[in-house]
């Protein structure tokens, strides 16, 4: 084996790693491990300083193989995959060992998180030995998208690419487009008409010639990887769309709380009572009255149905409360004698022109009610006088334990995730978090893009969001879409499955194992093949494969093995060292 | 303490990596005596892997996917479990308590359920006792 | 013949069995006419099991003096190991030969056990076995002559190479007379030798390349069964048939002998190149075509494959890196 100039960098993170981490500890014992040249320790490796640090060393010692001692790989790899590159380096010739998400800022024990990191780093430079540089594989870009979701996200991100010229698949599963906004009559904090908003969009999007819109329509497959996907859709009168495109837009939006689940609410039982999307279209209607088709006098608005209560979701649906406030207006104005009651938990009224809409609406004779959505919900009982119902809880503000006659209940209903998203994760190769929405790439960097390339997630199918911001996060995966269409080509992904031809004896353990079909046996050279295209590199054909000729590129069984003797190696080196 | 059991855990990226991230972020606190490597999927991992940890020491092994149906590669965390149980009953033939070797579901979203995974494993290892295993090959007797 | 006259033009070969059938110097004799070629080209020094050379005149051979050793059987004992030592200071090249040497061999099953089981087993319990003076075999006897020596029986069996150096491994069990008479014959024309620690008479390439049974990727199995458990088609990949066969796991080289004679292979030609595991990937390969994706059925499954460690290490659990047993507290062990 030839030598190896390995170069060790341990982060400080400011004080994030360096309170429970000894780093310079950690990089002094480094320095001693065989094929390492120098090992550094600094405040803050990713910053250019940092960076510039690890450019220079390279340049200057000849280094081969860098190992970085930082944050998670899934935040700073490609940072630092970028520094390799611009002093010259392959970038897969990095290895990255976390001693901040894993180690320091989940231990307490400052010996501990040191042995620790040292034992991770000794992982990482006994792994980077067996790097291989691997070469960059670029794919032409597909100019079309698909967008999944007739909503306002949806709609939105497709008549931007419209107006750069660019081909768009709408795929809409009702009959009509405009998804949940469609419902709607006024929109907060400024309560415009928001019918006629929508209405516009929805007819500036079958006008134009880039967009193909397909209603009643499901997506039943999607394959192929960053720019070049195919897909089928199919009607509900059984016609077929076969389509080709460059990226995917996932825009599915939400589900409303089934308002039924809450016991204490009655939902089922009591006319009186309807969810906020009843309510919507008794407005869009212009008649206020229960089910009973009485005009209401008393009106309970509840906040929080089904939001942030460990029974049903923990989560804030974040656009309840303006909804509330903008229903009071709405009411104030359709019944200006009627008594309103605002039945709140917290008042979340962020963002511009909100608190406004807050304070101006305690202006007009609302009364505000405060409950604790996180003990024992008010209790909606029938009204003993035969005059609907009665809602029965403790006021905190009083601290009073009262009951508010109502002939009318508005509750609240909080947004979930599509019963359908599992079957769009999967679609689609993106994935969910527990509650069913979608998961972004970063939650801070990069909030659009998912973990699978090539696909975007859009409105409140990736968590609950009111209109602005659906139609930013919609724009925003655009101007990602286009960035790549314009530039023609995009890199996908390298560390593929390889077929090892000297070895493989065309057993074919590895053809139905792989999930995208990469692998095919080829008969007339008895041998499987990898089609590196379709290959994602997950691995499970190699670990299925009886011979060893499957191997995975960064991450091979040499790769992992010597990651688990360096990890042991330091280990038993350090209790050693104790004993003795 | 350096007389605690060491864990080896394979996670795979997309979730249990990502959720032993958040357990991070979200600064939960666990036992320190696990060691994580990271693989693109659970259907990475197989017996060479897990054998090999125990041969070099590790008192335990973890090895966490993404939750059944939520596999970023559709099914790779299926094959994990079919290999995990083959995997057990053959160190269990070897005389090797097969509760050092865990699998478990992991989502992205699931830091503290990390967190009280590790501390409960490594609690369970601790009550089964350090593993012979390397010893016990290192000996010619 | 004289086994320690020095003739120069000739090479000087040793075969040496430790704790093996037979089966192996067997495997030597079935090159049939072909000896006279070997003895043509070189003198055998020592052969227990042909020749009547001694220990002693081993030991009395200068260092380096046989040319090549065929060590073939597992070290088992005391003296198998002495062996082991006393031949490889003796020869130039010794090459592990067969199953035994190469991986532990079917001897090396008995690490799933530990001495005092096997003794136990053998010495007491055995259905025809009467010993009620429970007495073992010992190192060392008095008797009234003087005293006697048995070898010490080991704890555990050992491949060749964990016991002392090895130059290059003929696997197989036993090894094919023909890849033996090629790689005599090879060494005999002075071929350049393959690097040091090779595998030598057997492909890189699995058995599944040489198989002439029908393969396709329906490598999805409900049921694991034994081979008395079905009627064989006589032309479908036994492991679509649900039998476990480690052909995809293992060399070819063998001729595929055993599946022509209709039963799967036992991997005795030993893992692929790199494989740092004997058994594991195999079992990797096996679980991972287990046809289910509910944990109840995958054990339901499991439970059809009656002794992993048997068969995925049936010739090399010595070999294997849980290479015998554990003993843990409060597990009970169960030996199939």
């Amino acid at each position: 084996m030839e030598e190896k100039r390995i170069g060790v960098y341990v982060c400080w993170c400011g004080t994030n790693i360096a309170m429970m981490v000894d780093v310079k500890d950690v990089s002094k014992e480094m320095e001693k491990l065989p094929g390492v040249v120098l090992a550094k320790n600094y405040k803050y490796m990713c910053s250019d300083p940092g960076q510039d640090m690890i450019i220079k060393d390279i340049k200057k010692y000849n280094l081969d193989r860098i190992v970085v001692a930082a944050c998670s790989p899934r935040i700073h790899e490609i940072t630092f995959r970028n520094a390799l590159e611009n002093a010259g380096l392959n970038p897969y010739m990095l290895q990255m060992a976390n001693i901040s998400e894993q180690d320091s800022w989940v231990h307490t024990d400052r010996i501990e998180a040191t042995r620790k990191a040292k034992s991770l780093v000794a992982a990482a430079i006994r792994r980077v030995i067996h790097h291989k540089p691997l070469k960059k594989r670029i794919v032409n870009v597909h100019p079309n998208t698909l967008i999944i979701g007739g909503g306002v996200a949806g709609m939105s991100a497709a008549l931007e690419l419209s107006e750069a010229g660019k081909k768009s698949f709408l795929i809409e599963k009702s009959d009509q487009l405009g998804g949940t906004a469609a419902k709607l009559k006024l929109s907060f904090p400024y309560l415009n008409d928001v019918v006629n908003d929508i209405s516009n969009l929805i007819k500036r999007v079958e006008k134009s010639e880039h967009i193909q819109v397909i209603l009643n329509a499901e997506v039943q497959e999607i394959h192929g990887f960053i720019g070049n996907f195919n897909g089928i859709v199919k009607t509900t009168d059984e016609k077929e769309y076969s389509i080709e495109f460059g990226n995917t837009i996932v825009a599915t939006g939400l589900k409303s709380f089934d308002a039924g689940k809450l016991k204490n609410y009655g939902y089922w039982k009591y006319s009186e009572v309807i969810t906020s999307i009843e309510f919507e279209l008794l407005v869009k209607q212009g008649v206020v009255v229960n089910k009973k088709g009485i005009v209401p006098e008393n009106i309970a608005i509840i906040h929080c149905a089904g939001s942030r209560n460990e029974n049903y979701n923990n989560y804030c649906s974040r656009t309840c409360c303006m909804s509330a406030l903008k229903y009071a207006n709405q009411l104030r104005n359709l019944l200006p004698d009627a008594n309103i009651f605002e039945m709140y938990a917290d008042m979340r009224t962020f963002g511009r022109g909100c608190e406004e809409l807050y304070t101006s609406t305690s202006r007009k004779g609302i009364m505000f009610l405060m409950f604790d959505q996180r003990a024992e919900l008010p209790l909606i009982k029938e009204d003993e006088r035969g005059n609907g119902v009665v809602i029965e809880f403790k006021e905190l503000l009083s601290g009073e334990e009262i009951q508010v006659p109502a002939d009318l209940v508005i509750l609240m209903v909080g947004m979930e995730a599509h019963e359908n998203a599992k079957s769009v994760s999967h679609l689609s190769g993106i994935s969910m978090d527990s509650n069913g929405f979608f998961i972004e790439k970063h939650p801070k960097l990069d909030p659009v893009a998912t973990t699978t390339d090539g696909v975007y997630v859009v409105g409140s199918c990736q968590a609950p969001k009111d209109i602005p911001d659906s139609v930013s996060q919609a724009k925003a995966a655009v101007a990602r879409i286009l960035a790549t269409i314009l530039r023609g080509t995009v890199e996908v992904e390298v560390t593929t499955a390889e077929i090892n031809a000297d070895i493989c004896c065309g057993c074919q353990f590895c053809i139905s194992v792989c999930p995208y079909g990469a692998n095919s046996f080829d008969a007339a050279n008895d041998v499987s093949v990898v089609n590196e295209v379709l290959c994602k590199g997950c691995g499970t054909c190699a670990t299925a494969c009886p011979s060893g000729a499957i191997s995975t590129k960064h991450f091979t069984d040499e790769q992992i093995l010597s990651q688990i003797e360096g990890l042991m190696a330091k280990v038993h080196e350090l209790e050693e060292l104790e004993t003795n | 303490m350096s007389k605690d059991p060491t864990i080896v855990a394979f996670l795979c990226n997309w979730c249990s990596y990502t959720g032993a991230d958040l357990a991070g972020t979200s600064r939960m606190k666990y036992n320190s005596n696990i060691r994580v490597i990271r693989v693109m999927c659970s259907g990475r991992i197989g017996p060479t892997f897990v054998l090999k940890a125990f041969r070099e020491g590790a008192d335990g092994v973890l090895i966490c996917g993404c939750h059944p149906g939520d596999c970023h590669y559709h099914e790779g965390n299926y094959k994990c479990l079919r290999r995990f149980h083959l995997l057990q009953k053959y160190v269990s033939q070897l005389g090797m308590d097969k509760d050092r070797i865990r699998l478990e579901w992991i989502s992205a979203s699931e830091g503290k359920e990390f967190a009280e995974l590790v501390n409960n494993f490594s609690n369970k290892i601790k009550e089964i006792g350090k593993s012979k295993v390397r010893k016990t090959m290192e000996e010619w007797t | 013949m004289d086994a320690t006259k020095n003739n120069k033009s000739k090479l000087k070969l040793a075969i040496y069995w430790g704790a093996a059938c037979g089966g192996c110097c067997v495997s030597v004799l079935d090159v049939h006419e072909h000896l006279y070629d070997i003895v043509a080209a070189a003198d055998l020094v020592f052969w227990p099991i042909a020749l009547d050379t001694k220990y002693k005149d081993v030991e009395a051979m200068e260092d380096d003096f046989i040319d090549i050793t065929l060590f073939n059987g597992a070290v088992r004992n005391s003296e198998n190991e002495h062996m082991a030592h006393l031949l490889r200071q003796k020869s130039k090249i010794l090459v592990a030969y067969g199953s035994c040497a190469h991986l532990g061999g079917i001897p090396g099953l008995a690490n799933l056990s530990d001495k005092k089981e096997l003794f136990n087993r053998v010495y007491l319990e055995s259905e025809s076995t009467m010993n009620s003076e429970q007495i073992f075999p010992q190192t060392k006897t008095e008797v009234k002559e003087g005293i006697l020596e048995l070898p010490e029986f080991y704890n555990d069996v050992r491949a060749l190479n964990q016991v002392t150096d090895v130059d290059f491994y003929i696997p197989g069990c036993p090894p094919t007379s023909d890849r033996l008479l090629e790689v005599f014959t090879a060494i005999v024309s002075g071929s350049e030798l393959p690097p040091k620690g090779s595998v030598i008479g057997a492909q890189m390439k699995p058995l599944c390349d040489e198989c002439e049974r029908k393969k396709s990727d329906k490598k999805q199995v409900k049921k694991f069964l034994r081979p008395w458990e079905v009627i064989d088609d006589g032309e479908t990949c036994f492991i679509e048939q649900g039998l476990i066969c480690l052909g995809p796991a293992t060399r070819a080289g063998c001729g595929y002998r055993c599946i022509k004679g209709n039963a799967p292979c036992r991997g005795c030609y030993g893992p692929t190149p790199d494989i740092i595991d004997p058994g594991a990937k195999m079992m990797s390969a096996i679980a991972t075509a287990i046809d289910s994706n509910d944990p109840d059925e995958i054990l339901e499954i499991i439970d059809s494959i009656e002794d992993p460690a048997g068969t995925f290490y049936r010739v090399s659990v010595p070999a294997a890196l849980f290479r015998k047993k554990i003993v843990e507290n409060n597990v009970e062990v169960k030996i199939t």
